[in-house]
């Protein structure tokens, strides 16, 4: 076996795999913390490529910058879907199930406003440095996937920091672990779900640039990310951010690895029954939540 | 003052507070006995805004609770210490310290009021950095009052702060809370251990099947042939 082959792309699997896993985080935050399955989750980070490849297209504005705009916007877009759908539906008993309904309807609804917007043809996110490689001894790294990769690292450890250090983001942490508890020492639920989902919604902005850096996209490439997503939680545990994190690379190490030393029609197939391996070994996901 | 006048709670049919009324003057520390069921912790919710009251007053400082979310109520400086502490589990002694300061008004006082609860409790201070879940009952307990210290109340509610708790750290528990009582904070404790609150008690109260049946001074209460042979098995 070619060493220099495992490692080329180990090094592409991990790159690949932060940025699914800084996709994944805000879902299994929210999954986790909220019992809110967002099968919209993926969809806005498509809107955010969408916006990223306006942006570039029409004002040359890079990628990685773009993102300045679509993060505080769709921010905002989640922070008023949370107080006008989501909220009213956190009254009823068991929300997971009315929530994924809700949900899947905001999916579709995103995807037709993208296919009216963007079209159906596949995009790709051109930059000037899109057919630029690193060099280092015997390895390549092309920059748009370094570029997936930091974007990547950030947005992860920002989110971890903002759970860890600040008071808002510890109230989060509070909010879920004991909700009563966290309620009868000031914190206002209405708010702390509203920001959480907010700032999945961000993360699933970013995550969604980092995608399309890697990979072309059209207004349907989100059902194909949320695979991903409900890979990245049950890999990663539910609610779980550096559960996500770990199983963003898990997943990124094993897709690159299979897609160097398998036939393609193989990928998915070994992707998939490593899945359900984890499900009957470990149904609680292979890490802890740490919220 | 707290007063709570004509309280009625619900859970659908069961009216599981029929019309009570109670009184906590300021800086007095008032006990509310009964059974299993009586209606305490429902009392203490319906207070705190965890649950709301069908109909009835609650006031505190002539300000009143009812329909308040229960942050409100805590920013009105009206502090829980729930039922089996409910500590924030996957979150360090220190952090749970930190969410007991979690309201603007208590935060500007952190640094002093983290302090203040490292004397009380010098054992947290040790614990600071381990997570609330892996310490034990006790200590968990000391948690659970630090973090309602932290939050500056002016009333103090208290639900079985000794349930579960070997003999000797129950009366530390005690202790601590008649100090905090003697440092002023108002607070309405409730107890299966009815002689140890009746004794750091002013002013006691009964709570059967939803109603106040007895209230009194403490030491009369400790007198009653009823209570005697109801609650302290003599």
């Amino acid at each position: 076996m070619n060493l220099t082959l495992v490692f080329q792309s180990m090094f592409s699997g991990i790159m690949m795999g932060s940025v699914f896993a800084l996709l994944g985080i805000g879902f299994s935050l929210v999954w986790g913390v909220m019992k809110v399955i967002n099968i919209s989750h993926a969809a806005f980070g498509l809107l955010a490529a969408f916006m990223s490849y306006t942006l570039l297209n029409v004002w040359g504005i890079d990628p990685i910058l773009s993102i300045a705009v679509s993060v505080p916007l769709l921010f905002l877009a989640a922070c008023v879907i949370y107080r006008f759908l989501i909220a009213p539906l956190t009254k009823a008993r068991d929300i997971i199930v009315p929530s994924m309904i809700l949900t899947f309807g905001i999916a579709i609804i995103l995807e037709n406003l993208m296919l009216l917007i963007w079209s159906p043809d596949p995009r790709l996110l051109t930059t000037a440095y899109t057919s630029k490689v690193v060099i280092l001894g015997p390895f390549y790294f092309q920059y748009p996937r370094i570029a997936g990769f930091l974007l990547a690292c950030a947005g992860v450890v920002v989110i971890h920091m903002f759970l860890k250090k600040t008071y808002t983001g510890k109230a989060v942490r509070a909010a879920w672990q004991q909700r009563d508890a966290a309620q009868l020492y000031g914190v206002n639920l209405r708010w702390i779900s509203m920001i959480t989902f907010g700032l999945a919604v961000s993360s699933a902005a970013a995550g969604g640039v980092g995608m399309a850096l890697l990979y072309s996209f059209e207004p349907h490439t989100h059902n194909l990310w949320l695979i991903y997503l409900f890979l990245v939680v049950i890999v990663g545990g539910v609610g779980s951010v550096l559960g996500a994190a770990l199983a963003g690379l898990t997943i990124g190490i094993i897709t690159g690895l299979s897609m160097a030393f398998l036939p393609y029609q193989w990928v998915n197939l070994l992707t998939f029954a490593l899945l359900m391996i984890i499900l009957i070994f470990r149904p609680q996901g292979l890490f802890q939540s740490e919220v | 003052m707290l007063v709570v006048e004509d309280l009625e709670v619900r859970y659908q049919e069961l009216r599981a507070l029929q019309g009570v009324s109670l009184r906590v003057a300021e800086g007095d520390l008032v006990a509310l006995i009964g059974s299993n069921g009586a209606g305490k912790t429902t009392m203490l919710n319906a207070i705190s805004g965890l649950i709301p009251a069908a109909s009835g007053r609650i006031s505190w400082r002539g300000n009143s609770l009812v329909g308040l979310s229960p942050d409100r109520v805590c920013m009105a400086g009206v502090v829980q210490v729930p039922e089996g502490r409910k500590l924030f589990p996957k979150m360090t002694v220190e952090e749970n310290l930190e969410m007991g300061a979690y309201l603007p008004a208590a935060r500007k006082h952190l640094a002093e009021s983290r302090k203040a609860v490292f004397e009380i409790f010098p054992l947290l201070a040790e614990r600071e950095k381990q997570l609330a879940g892996s310490l034990s009952g006790g200590e968990q307990q000391m948690v659970a009052l630090a973090r309602a210290i932290m939050a500056k109340p002016g009333l103090l509610l208290l639900d079985e702060p000794s349930l579960g708790l070997a003999p000797v750290i129950a009366a530390e528990i005690f202790q601590v809370i008649e100090g905090l009582n003697r440092k002023g904070i108002t607070a309405l404790l409730i107890s299966q251990e009815v002689l140890h609150s009746l004794n750091i008690a002013k002013y006691g109260y009964v709570l059967e099947n939803g109603k106040i049946t007895i209230h009194g001074k403490a030491g009369q209460l400790l007198d009653d042939q009823r209570i005697k042979e109801s609650y302290l098995g003599l």
